[in-house]
């Protein structure tokens, strides 16, 4: 590495990359990868001193509720408001006309506006908002409205939308149908793959929707300003997003607009858009010139949802004796929900990661994902890449009961190893899933356990791949995804800015530990201002797996360049040449002398004046094929083996899963108690999916909106947990860095559906796996997975 | 957040006063608040007055006499469970009571007001808004059962974890009222009506439960879906009694149901044959039949094993 500053203007590699000199990979550490000191706003969360938005109490603030759709579809013939207008109390009544700009997470698929307007789309649909002087008065007043509606035929099910008698949901665009989007590629030959094949299989695999279920209901306070601007503080994992929305949405210049995340509970994915709370709220707030805040109840975010879309999967592979695939041919078709949300990106997902983490040359896949009269489906941890690894890895472990071969084996032969360059395109710079099937294995006892164990008690292994954010972000510009800028007063405090959200996953530890390693000095001297539109560099926000790897190197590259201005400015002081200081221990030494971090920050102060930096990170552009795979290639994937194992009680059907190994390659440890954590989380989100949740519709209205009854793991229902941290050291990646958030969760369901079939020797292809559908597969009549539909467009 | 409907708050400091307050048409009882509070915030009732227990000190403890124990109605569902009597005598009540909710829920509720526990069905426990939007139900601003759509009646599940084992363990209630007290059976506190589901008269209150010296072994499991939180998809109970056994199960209807054998090994068959389970939960209704005959076999095992012991 160079302590040379760099010359102006942003570095360009050939790449198209942006971002530091070096990203450390391979260095020793003296911070980053120690045992946890602290996590840096453990303290306030723990003693609930955080300020969450639902906290926030602002003088003169009105309150906003929200009228809710009791129909699945239906044309609105008429809002009578008058009663709630005459309300004590009341303030404003708005419906959709008042706000009629359509948005949508992707720009390309804009469906949505803030309240419905002409019809609604599903129940649970907000059609109107009341702004009160109470929250209690606002909540009655929207039961005094009249809505008159003309009940229309629902779509429900994939089926029906892809029935063309059915209604279109969204008649606008040039040929209306209920395909939000549809791929298809193919790569290789794939015929001649199966005519290679000593061995072909197929089946549909039904994986079921999922909610994220966070602990902090979506909540958004507008504060309107003097001149006609605004600041929001919102609940989100994606500040910049809500912050062009919302400008977009009301019309205003992004200037005039303020984005502040305070402390986030949580999101899993589904607080990645603008929510009818951040644009009713700002609406409302200009309109009276007041603050308003609309918070949602607990049963409004199982309408808000953006969750795991229902999808079902024909899965057709072939292989040699030998355990080699020779080819894939996959269909999928997801049941969307009444909004686009990212279910153009879900499309792409649910197919371009067949070709990881084995050697699959030759694949051919068709994915749908359809619009349908339920709660908009959206990204939930492992986003539309989780769905066909159930259906995959479980495939192969028939197959390898159907070729005679241990379903280890069959993984180890073919796993990539890296760098490799699949046959669609996506370059994985480093892979370390060989370790992690190692250990997994090895720490499970799996060859000497699996299929020795007692009826009822099985183990299963299984192994996934995830990104580390997308090379290409939804805009298409040539903008940094990352940003960081860094200050440092003559105290030697250090204050990070940066636009990411750090929504309870740690991303504030993470930027603190990556500037401490840089500049030698503890954590705890490093403030994180992040989240907040006014004072932060552009971040694209927590999703896809993205902030430590992008916004990790940002932070890397502007601590950097302050590290070599301080060295320049220090090194005659020790009499060494500025490459030769080590900054370390709140110290910057060479040769057997040294200064304090402090003195050394005054010297260079002095020497500079003000002492600050930027720092950058944008991925390289994707190989040639960008036009046709935009979505799927990353700067880096991780890996994942996870070995469960399950005890089925055989008279009831209960599935107990006991322990979860899960081996997870995320390059380097940056924060192992961080790390462990996430896996720990991904293991109980999976456990959940495997034997609990499920969202159960009757005629479109959601049957179990609250958390007694939607059934997400309890601590007793939660396995012993074994997270192993397996580093690969990515070339591309901070210190070596990739994702740990949400690859595990991917490997949890089909390891789960592996180890009841060593268990009871029946195959679930449908989670959850209750203990109906147990019971039914030891009684020879199991519940049947439907049929997998015609993914061949009809014409309308 | 959900927000609580208006409400006046009563803290009568005596029984006396408690008692007068309780002649009120609309008076409502509040004693742990785990059961009322989320029905009121899910506007299932909207009482205008309620009227705390807390203030009355003699509702409150556990007292040995000499044909057994009385536990007063407002003891809390944890101090049941840590008493050493209950431990001692009445394991099977202890195990019941930490199998309520999760610790924080047994922390306020009481035994009282789980034997006056609300019933339940998937139409019912819901924010009002959801119920708007199915036309609400028999038991709550609506006309239809979505349960039994051509039934009259309103078939809400008894839920309250304690009441089987309370049940065969042969319990007694005190009830006390401004002009009267009387006892009564346990079981002659509810009826099959999931609307009017208990036989407390305007003014009666329950003030304790007694429990006679034990005979036999009772045996108590609870089927849910997680091993925490959740309400009952069956409650179990199981006493045997020389050769033969009996079984009080709940969860299924309105209130228990008691099922006999004179060979023990018979009853898992009976309460089978005996249990029809509706459709008041989003579990599968054939799942919770066959889990009848499991739950029974397997409570039967550990009255033998509690005998053993």
């Amino acid at each position: 590495m160079s302590d040379t500053p760099t010359d102006d203007g942003p570095p360009r590699s050939p790449d198209g990359a942006m971002g530091p000199d070096s990203f450390h990979v391979g260095e020793p550490t003296h911070i980053l990868g120690q045992a946890n000191e602290g996590k840096i706003d453990g303290v306030a969360k723990i003693t609930g001193s955080a300020v969450f938005t639902d906290d926030i109490r602002l003088p003169r603030m009105a309150h906003a509720k929200l009228l809710r759709s009791p129909h699945p579809h239906a044309r609105i013939l008429s809002i009578d408001t008058r009663r709630a207008l005459e309300m004590p109390g009341v303030l404003a009544v708005m419906t959709g006309e008042d706000l009629p700009t359509r948005h949508g997470a992707i720009p390309i698929a804009q469906d949505e506006t803030a309240l419905a307007i002409g019809k609604v789309r599903y129940v649970g649909e907000p059609v109107v908002c009341i702004a009160a002087t109470t929250e209690e008065v606002a909540r009655a007043a929207t039961r005094t409205i009249r809505v008159v509606y003309e009940p229309l035929d629902a779509v429900l099910t994939v089926e029906d939308a892809l029935d063309p008698t059915m209604p279109v949901i969204h008649e606008q665009g040039k040929r209306p149908s209920n395909t939000t989007r549809r791929v298809h590629q193919h790569f290789g030959d794939v015929d001649q793959g199966f005519a290679e094949a000593d061995c072909i299989h197929e089946a549909v695999y039904q994986y079921p929707g999922s909610t994220h279920v966070p602990l902090e209901a979506h909540a958004a306070v507008a504060e309107p300003l003097p001149e006609g601007r605004l600041k929001l503080w919102t609940s989100t994992q994606n500040p910049h997003y809500v912050h062009k929305t919302v400008s977009h949405v009301l019309g205003m210049d992004e200037t005039d607009v303020r984005i502040i995340k305070p402390d986030v509970g949580a999101g899993y994915g589904g607080k990645c858009e603008t929510f009818v709370t951040d644009l009713c709220a700002s609406w409302l707030a200009l309109k009276l010139d007041r603050p308003v805040k609309c918070a949602l109840e607990r049963e409004e975010v199982f309408y808000a949802h953006r969750g795991r879309h229902p999808t079902r999967m024909r899965v057709k592979m072939g292989m040699k004796n030998d355990g080699r695939i020779t080819a894939i041919d996959f269909e999928a078709i997801a049941n969307g929900g009444a909004y686009a949300s990212y279910g153009v990106v879900t499309a792409f997902y649910l197919g371009v990661f067949l070709t990881l983490p084995y050697t699959v040359n030759n694949v051919r896949f068709t994915t749908m994902r359809m619009y349908t009269n339920l709660p908009p489906c959206g990204p939930k941890r492992g986003h539309g890449a989780l769905q066909p690894r159930f259906a995959i890895e479980s495939h192969i472990d028939k197959m390898a009961e159907l070729i005679g071969m241990d379903p280890a084996q069959l993984r180890r032969t073919q796993m990539i190893t890296a760098p490799a360059t699949t046959v669609n395109e996506l370059h994985v710079p480093s892979c370390g899933l060989d370790s992690c099937l190692e250990e997994a294995l090895l720490a499970s006892g799996y060859a000497a356990r699996r299929g020795r164990l007692p009826t009822g008690r099985g183990l299963g292994l299984a192994a996934s791949v995830y990104m580390c954010g997308a090379l290409h972000g939804v805009y298409r510009d040539d903008l940094p995804h990352s940003g960081v800028q860094l200050q440092i007063v003559r105290s030697g405090r250090v204050t990070i800015f940066s636009g990411t959200a750090d929504i309870g996953q740690g991303s504030n530890q993470m930027l603190a530990g990556i500037v401490a390693e840089r500049l030698g000095i503890t954590p705890k001297l490093c403030r994180v201002i992040e989240g907040d539109s006014d004072l932060c560099p552009v971040d694209l926000g927590s999703y896809s797996s993205r902030v430590t790897f992008m916004a990790g190197n940002a932070a890397i590259d502007a601590a950097d360049k302050i590290r070599a201005v301080i060295a320049q400015a220090v090194a005659p002081s020790l009499g060494a040449v500025p490459a030769a200081l080590e900054f370390r221990n709140e110290t910057v030494s060479a040769a057997g002398r040294s200064v304090s971090w402090k003195e050394a920050v005054r010297i260079a102060e002095a020497a500079v004046g003000t002492l600050g930096s930027t720092g950058s990170y944008r991925p390289p552009k994707a190989h040639r094929s960008f036009r046709r795979n935009p979505i799927g290639p990353s700067p880096a994937y991780s890996f994942t083996a996870a070995v469960a194992e399950v005890d089925v009680d055989i008279e009831s059907g209960i599935v107990a899963v006991d322990r979860v190994w899960c081996a997870h390659d995320l390059g380097r440890v940056l924060n192992p108690t961080i790390a462990e954590g996430q896996i720990e989380g991904c293991v109980y989100m999976g456990v959940g999916e495997a034997i609990l949740e499920e969202q159960l519709y009757d005629q479109g209205q959601m049957q179990t909106p609250s958390i007694l009854e939607y059934k997400v793991p309890t601590v007793y229902d939660t396995p012993t947990i074994e997270a192993i941290l397996v580093e690969s050291h990515d070339p591309g990646g901070p210190f070596g860095a990739k994702e740990v958030g949400e690859g595990p969760q991917l490997a949890i369901v089909p390891a789960i559906a592996n180890a009841i079939h060593d268990a009871i020797g029946v195959r679930l292809d449908h989670p959850p796996f209750t203990p109906e559908k147990v019971l039914r597969a030891l009684q020879g009549r199991p519940i049947a997975v439907p049929d997998m539909p015609s993914l061949t467009p009809k014409p309308r | 957040m959900l927000p609580f409907p208006p409400f006046e708050l009563a803290r009568p400091g005596t029984l006396h006063a408690l008692l007068q307050r309780l002649e009120e048409p609309d008076a409502r009882i509040l004693a742990g608040g785990t059961d009322l509070m989320p029905n009121l915030k899910h506007r299932i009732e909207k009482p205008p007055t309620l009227i705390s227990l807390k203030g009355v000190q003699e509702l409150n403890g556990i007292v040995e006499n000499e044909d057994g124990i009385t536990i007063g109605a407002t003891t809390t569902l944890s101090e049941v469970a840590a008493h050493p009597i209950v431990s001692e005598r009445f394991p099977a009540l202890r195990d019941a009571c930490r199998t309520v909710g999760t610790s924080t829920v047994q922390a306020m509720g009481t035994l009282g007001g789980n034997l006056l526990l609300d019933t339940r069905c998937r139409y019912l426990n819901q924010p009002d808004g959801w119920r708007t939007a199915i036309g609400g139900c028999l038991k709550c601003e609506g006309n239809v059962c979505h349960v039994a759509r051509t039934g009259s009646g309103c078939y809400a599940a008894h839920s309250a974890d304690t009441v089987p084992v309370l049940w065969l363990m042969g319990a007694r209630l005190r009830i006390t009222a401004l002009t009267h007290e009387r006892e009564i059976d346990l079981p002659e506190l509810y009826t099959s009506d999931g609307i009017r589901r208990h036989t407390l008269r305007r003014g009666e209150l329950l003030h304790s439960i007694h429990l006679p010296r034990p005979r036999g072994f009772v045996a108590h499991r609870k089927l849910r879906t997680r091993g925490a939180i959740d309400y009952p998809l069956l409650l179990t109970a199981v006493r045997r009694e020389g050769s033969g056994a009996s079984a009080v199960l709940s969860a299924l209807g309105p209130q228990p149901i008691l099922v006999q054998a004179a060979v023990a090994a018979d009853l898992p068959e009976k309460a089978w044959a005996a249990a029809k389970p509706l459709n008041t939960h989003t579990a599968s209704t054939s799942w919770r039949k066959h889990m009848v005959r499991v739950e029974v076999k397997r409570a039967l095992e550990s009255a033998v094993t509690l005998a053993l012991q």
